[in-house]
């Protein structure tokens, strides 16, 4: 599987503000969950691809996809096993069980599924493409623009730098214990909870080792001097980056216009309702689908500007 | 300049003083080295110059302390950023940012300087530590050296006037270890920093440094210059002489007419060759007896993922053998040692444990006969007391718990440790806790024992203890295996060599056969006895031992 930590590269995406960045995909994100017409959901998944291809992370995209499928499909099952709702009945269990009555697997509920799998793929792939174009220092520094506690920041930042750390100690702590015999997966599970309580005490320990070592290295190199902090490499906002800044944000105003208008809402059950719209509705997801991708064409111009 | 007058310290909750009576001055620009055994406060006396001891640790100080004319007892660290520069023995957790201009801004960020004036220092720091080509590297990318030397940069930046460092060079391969003291090297010559460092390897630093004070059990036991601290009598004072050093006192006392101590292998050549007049031969050529071999890797292969790192390995391990492997950091070495227990299984090709594909055993099975130590003794540690964690394996196995007593008893009483057998492991030293570590897996006497780096950042002691506790394994008919770069201990103590390179075995053969005539690997006599060929001194000598043999 591909890294999928951020890698400096020369293209209009990674050239993007990470603030306009950030805000695109939050508003994505948030998109994403306030929709339920599988139309809306697509388009928001279909908005991503030319950033992904632009951003030339498309092997990195896929191989988060691929998970993502597995994922998805196991929200399709599981709902469709425990989601009893639906008129449409395409298999019913010879039996019925207390309770939830004869379990039946319904086209509403795998309909349901499936949407609820492409809104987690937007999502996934929202923080697949800010992971690998944003550098996690400039995360942090937008983070401090909106005024969010620079000790809190930076704690928060220490601790995604170190989950690699956390990780191979994970792997060496486990090894360590399986070469003195130990098979971490046999036996019962109060057998293998308590195999696996062992290293994670073990794993705490080393992060407050960890811990005391980094912070004895900050103190030493003036952390809380008690002096103004600055920001050698603050994020700064050109005029060009606030243009581009309302545009990323300009999506998600709309789609709260339209949710609030009472568009973009979609039944599944009992029955699932038309996929089509009715008169001019179909202009809203067309704008919407406007809206996205206008970031894209600004991200040129913003290169161009610069270049000039 | 640093001045202390009766410096006692205790750590919160510690039965006794780590810092005794300590009375020191450290003139500016300096090179001093502080050497001694584990545990004897050299630590805790570098935290003291920088205030971290005790404004971070806490604890009960009394005495006198300044650094540049500031009272450290007053002064919080921070406050002492600007004067006293620290890097920290691990490389990984002393790097707080992301990329190595960062973390060089950091320290400076922190101080609310000017952002013109942090970019000339970012500027100046980089050239300074040679690392400009790593500008925008990301930290996490880096090798070890490279680690260091941005911890070096970082705290450059601030302009201390003294840089205190902290074993930097104790988890790093030979080259980058190299480099970095090299680079202080320069640092204190043509910049005149103060530069105080702690190092166990006498070898690698002691032609730098101006100065040298051993400490032990708190206390400073011997200061003075390199030739004025090793000339004198070292038996109480636990560090062990670089070889050149050691073959020259032993030529003293023996009358030898031999003047003053060599630092470097030319100093002890021009020095021998004087007076040198009569050799003995003597052949150490030709390796050990042909035993039975207990592993054999044939054909071996390991990929992680696309990468191929180990290529085509065969190799036959006798029973009864001292195995040093050795290589570039990289180079597949815990790759391959990792296959011999089956933590690792070959994507190609075979690994028999006496006939017995490791393919088809499992961890746990092959835990039995293959004991592993892993470099980092806290990999180890698990239980809470001492005595459970050397009896968890035998008790894991099910084995009868009178023998357990009596097995762990054992253990107790050869890696010392009886007075800790209630103690929890982790609050140990970390000189005790490699010894709780060797002997939870010895304790399954398994036949064949591999130990990852056992003596990194290992004072000489232990080194010691630990060389002569394996070699008395070996003779009992069991396999050692060992990593490590440290060629000083494998010329004293292993019979074949193994060198690996991008994966490859490069060469393979009795210790003679791979470490004499090496340019990288030799050890300091073998360069010595190179030099000195022309004089009839066999240039397949190792240790000291053989040299006094022809020229004693």
């Amino acid at each position: 599987m591909p890294e999928l930590s951020y890698r400096d590269k020369n293209t209009v995406i990674h050239a993007l503000s990470p603030l306009v960045k950030l805000a695109w995909g939050g508003g994505l994100v948030v998109l994403s969950l306030i929709f339920n017409h599988p139309v809306y959901i697509l388009i928001l998944f279909l908005s991503i691809i030319p950033l992904v291809r632009l951003a030339g992370v498309g092997r990195e995209w896929a191989s988060t996809l691929k998970f993502t499928l597995w994922l998805g499909l196991s929200i399709i099952v599981i709902n469709a096993l425990l989601s009893y709702h639906g008129d449409h009945v395409l298999l019913a269990a010879p039996f019925r069980l207390p309770v939830v009555g004869q379990p039946v697997i319904t086209l509403e509920a795998i309909a349901f599924g499936a949407v609820m799998a492409l809104k987690l793929a937007v999502i996934i792939s929202v923080f697949t493409l800010i992971n690998l174009t944003v550098h996690p220092d400039d995360i942090m520094a937008v983070l401090l623009k909106m005024r969010l506690p620079y000790k809190s920041v930076l704690v928060t930042s220490l601790s995604t730098r170190f989950v690699p750390c956390l990780v191979e100690d994970m792997g060496r702590i486990g090894d360590g214990y399986r070469t003195r015999g130990v098979q971490l997966d046999a036996g019962g599970w109060f057998k293998k909870l308590k195999n696996r309580a062992k290293i994670t005490i073990a794993l705490l320990a080393n992060s407050l080792d960890r811990a005391v070592q980094v912070a004895e290295a900050m103190e030493a190199r003036a952390f809380g001097s008690g002096k103004k902090r600055v920001f050698y490499k603050d994020i700064s906002i050109s005029r060009m980056d606030a243009v581009t800044l309302g545009v990323g944000l300009l999506p998600l105003a709309a789609g709260i216009m339209v949710r609030v208008l009472g568009f973009g809402d979609y039944r599944y059950y009992p029955n699932l309702t038309s996929i089509g719209f009715g008169g001019w509705e179909w202009v809203m997801p067309a704008v919407m689908l406007l809206l996205l991708a206008a970031v894209v064409p600004l991200a040129f111009i913003k290169r161009r500007v610069e270049f000039d | 300049m640093i001045r202390i007058r009766g410096l006692n310290f205790t750590y919160n909750g510690a039965d006794r003083p780590a810092l005794r009576n300590i009375n020191l001055t450290i003139e500016d620009g300096q090179f001093v080295l502080i050497t001694g055994a584990s545990g004897g406060g050299k630590s805790t006396l570098c935290r003291v110059f920088n205030g971290l001891v005790p404004h971070f640790y806490g604890g009960k100080i009394g005495g006198k302390a300044e650094v540049q004319g500031m009272d450290i007892l007053k002064t919080p660290p921070r406050e002492l950023a600007t004067k006293v520069g620290m890097v920290f023995q691990d490389p990984e957790n002393q790097l707080v940012t992301t990329d190595v201009e960062r973390e060089i801004a950091f320290g400076l960020e922190n101080l609310g300087y000017p952002k013109n004036l942090i970019a000339r220092r970012i500027e100046e720091a980089l050239d300074t530590a040679s690392i400009a080509n790593l500008r925008f590297a990301r930290n996490n990318e880096l090798s070890g050296g490279e680690k260091q030397k941005v911890a070096i940069a970082s705290v450059l930046a601030l302009h201390p006037e003294i840089l205190v460092l902290d074993e930097p060079t104790s988890e790093l391969d030979p080259q980058s270890a190299e480099e970095v003291l090299r680079l202080l090297e320069r640092l204190n010559d043509e910049l005149g920093l103060t530069v105080i460092l702690i190092e166990q390897r006498l070898d690698r630093v002691v032609h730098l440094v101006d100065r040298m004070l051993v400490m032990g059990d708190g206390k400073i036991i011997a200061d003075g210059t390199p030739g004025e601290v090793m000339n004198g009598d070292i038996g109480g004072l636990g560090i062990g002489l670089p070889p050149v050093i050691r073959l020259m006192r032993e030529l003293k006392s023996h009358n030898a007419p031999v003047n003053g101590l060599p630092l470097t292998v030319k100093d002890a050549r021009l020095r021998l060759q004087k007076v040198l007049q009569s050799v003995k031969t003597a052949d150490f050529a030709g390796g050990g007896a042909n035993l039975k071999p207990i592993v054999n890797m044939d054909k071996v292969w390991f990929s992680y993922g696309e990468r191929a790192v180990l290529k085509n390995i065969n190799l036959d391990i006798d029973r009864g053998g001292f195995i040093a492997v050795m290589g570039r950091n990289a180079s597949g070495k815990t790759t391959l040692v990792k296959q011999l227990n089956g933590l690792l299984k070959p994507s190609k090709g075979k690994i028999r444990l006496e006939g017995v594909d490791t393919r088809k055993s499992t961890v746990a099975e092959l835990s039995r006969r293959v004991g592993y130590v892993f470099q980092n003794p806290n990999d180890h540690l698990f239980a809470d007391t001492v005595e459970d964690e050397i009896a968890f394996s035998l008790r894991n196995r099910g084995a009868d718990e009178n023998h357990i007593t009596s097995a762990v008893e054992v253990m107790l009483d050869e890696f010392e440790l009886g007075r800790y057998r209630k103690s929890y492991p982790r609050n140990l030293s970390g000189g005790e806790k490699q010894r709780v570590a060797l002997a939870s897996v010895l304790v399954g006497e398994p036949e064949v024992i591999v130990l990852d780096e056992p003596t990194r950042g290992m004072d000489y002691i232990l080194k010691k203890k630990l060389v002569d506790y394996l070699d008395d394994y070996r003779r009992k008919g069991n396999t050692v295996i060992m990593v490590s770069h440290d060629v000083e201990t494998i010329a004293e103590c292993a019979e074949r060599v193994v060198l690996l390179s991008e994966g490859r075995v490069v060469v393979e053969g009795g210790k003679r056969e791979v470490l004499a005539k090496a340019l990288l690997f030799s050890p300091q006599i073998n360069r010595l006895a190179q030099a000195l060929s022309g004089y009839g001194v066999a240039d397949t000598t190792l240790t000291v031992d053989e040299m006094l043999e022809q020229i004693g």
